[in-house]
């Protein structure tokens, strides 16, 4: 083994003097060992930097996808948020039955809001099919007044807004068995 | 590779659009410096706060009238010394195999190139762990451009050790990869 060896790295890396390197240089043209040598650390260097480049690339895409899936995510939510909720907004009104307004409401009384003063009705927003009509029905079985719970329905808790004309409020009357259940519901203006 | 493959924090973008010297400084060495980083087992997050906070240091560094001596070797010994400080998660992420990300070899035009270059990454990963942390950190400062002295002040050795230590890191690498 030749002594210029131990100087091939350090000549590949121009970290030799002048004149060592120029010594190196000399030598190299004439022998073919060092010059195998050489080529073999070029290929090394060459290859780690390889490495580096393929390690930052692969980190690099690796911090990229991350934010894929949560980007993804989002932007299904935002689509699925923007169909479905103009659809709520414009789709036909809840109708309630008594037995379901008085399972909401369970026996709690609201005070009644004062009426508002009298104002004309757009005549787009009046619906009279979805109004509840006064049950008259004096056939039916009635409990007396003391166990009746008076319950306020504002008109906005049980149609869309603008389904019926500001201020219009709705009264259920429960009719309260002694086990606590609901015996009869009358709803009316 | 292209410059952009980590993507730039918001403060380093400041940074990389002003005129000062740090600026100068910033365009030039930001990339060696990720490089540096990111090959120690930092995550790309980690090294991009890492770089920040190393020309943040170096602005605080210039501005109380610092030495202006070797900078490129005073950044990295910053770099390198927060680097350290991540060291608990520094080892776990340094054994973490990448062959699984080697997306980027699909590059190659044929599969036969591709399966080649996969094994030689595979191999060369493989046996760049088994380098002691010296000469893993003396190869990687090499790679970034650094000079056996800045080398040297970096990690606190002599140039001579430097030399040694980079020349047998070089000659275990030939010898596992079969160059």
């Amino acid at each position: 083994m030749c002594d210029v060896q131990a100087k091939l790295i350090p000549w590949l890396d121009r970290e030799l003097s002048s004149d060592q390197a120029a010594g190196v240089d000399r030598h190299i043209k004439g022998c073919q060992e060092c010059r195998d040598r050489l080529a073999t650390y070029r290929q090394v260097s060459e290859t780690i930097d390889f490495y580096c480049d393929a390690v930052v690339a692969a980190k690099g895409r690796r911090h990229l996808s991350q934010w894929v899936p949560v980007l993804a995510s989002a932007v299904i939510a935002a689509v699925a948020l923007f169909l479905v909720l103009p659809q709520r907004r414009v789709g036909p009104p809840p109708v309630l039955t008594p037995t379901a307004a008085v399972t909401s409401a369970s026996a709690i009384s609201v005070p009644l809001p004062a009426p508002h003063p009298a104002e004309p009705a757009t005549p787009k927003m009046i619906h009279k099919r979805h109004a509840v009509p006064p049950v008259r029905e004096p056939a039916l079985k009635w409990q007396p007044s003391e166990t009746a719970v008076q319950i306020a329905l504002p008109a906005d808790a049980m149609f869309p807004p603008g389904a019926m004309p500001r201020g219009m409020n709705f009264i259920a009357e429960l009719s309260i068995a002694p086990d606590g259940s609901v015996q009869q519901v009358r709803l009316r203006e | 590779m292209s410059d952009d493959s980590l993507p730039l924090a918001l403060p380093l973008l400041r940074l990389a659009s002003g005129s000062s010297e740090v600026t100068t400084l910033y365009r030039e060495l930001r990339k060696p410096l990720l490089r540096y980083l990111v090959c120690l087992g930092l995550s790309s997050d980690e090294a991009q706060d890492v770089v920040q906070d190393a020309f943040l240091s170096l602005q605080r560094h210039l501005a109380s009238d610092g030495t202006r001596e070797n900078i490129r070797a005073w950044l990295f010994r910053v770099a390198h010394n927060q680097a350290r400080n991540r060291q608990s998660s520094y080892h776990r992420r340094f054994s973490e195999p990448l062959e699984s990300q080697m997306d980027f070899l699909a590059d190659h035009p044929t599969p036969e190139q591709r399966v080649l270059e996969k094994e030689k990454f595979r191999r060369l990963a493989a046996a760049i762990r088994l380098l002691t942390e010296s000469e893993r950190e003396c190869l990687l400062l090499r790679a970034g451009g650094l000079r056996y002295r800045e080398i040297g002040e970096v990690l606190g050795m002599a140039v001579s050790t430097v030399g040694d230590t980079v020349e047998r890191a070089i000659k275990k690498l030939a010898e596992k990869c079969n160059v």
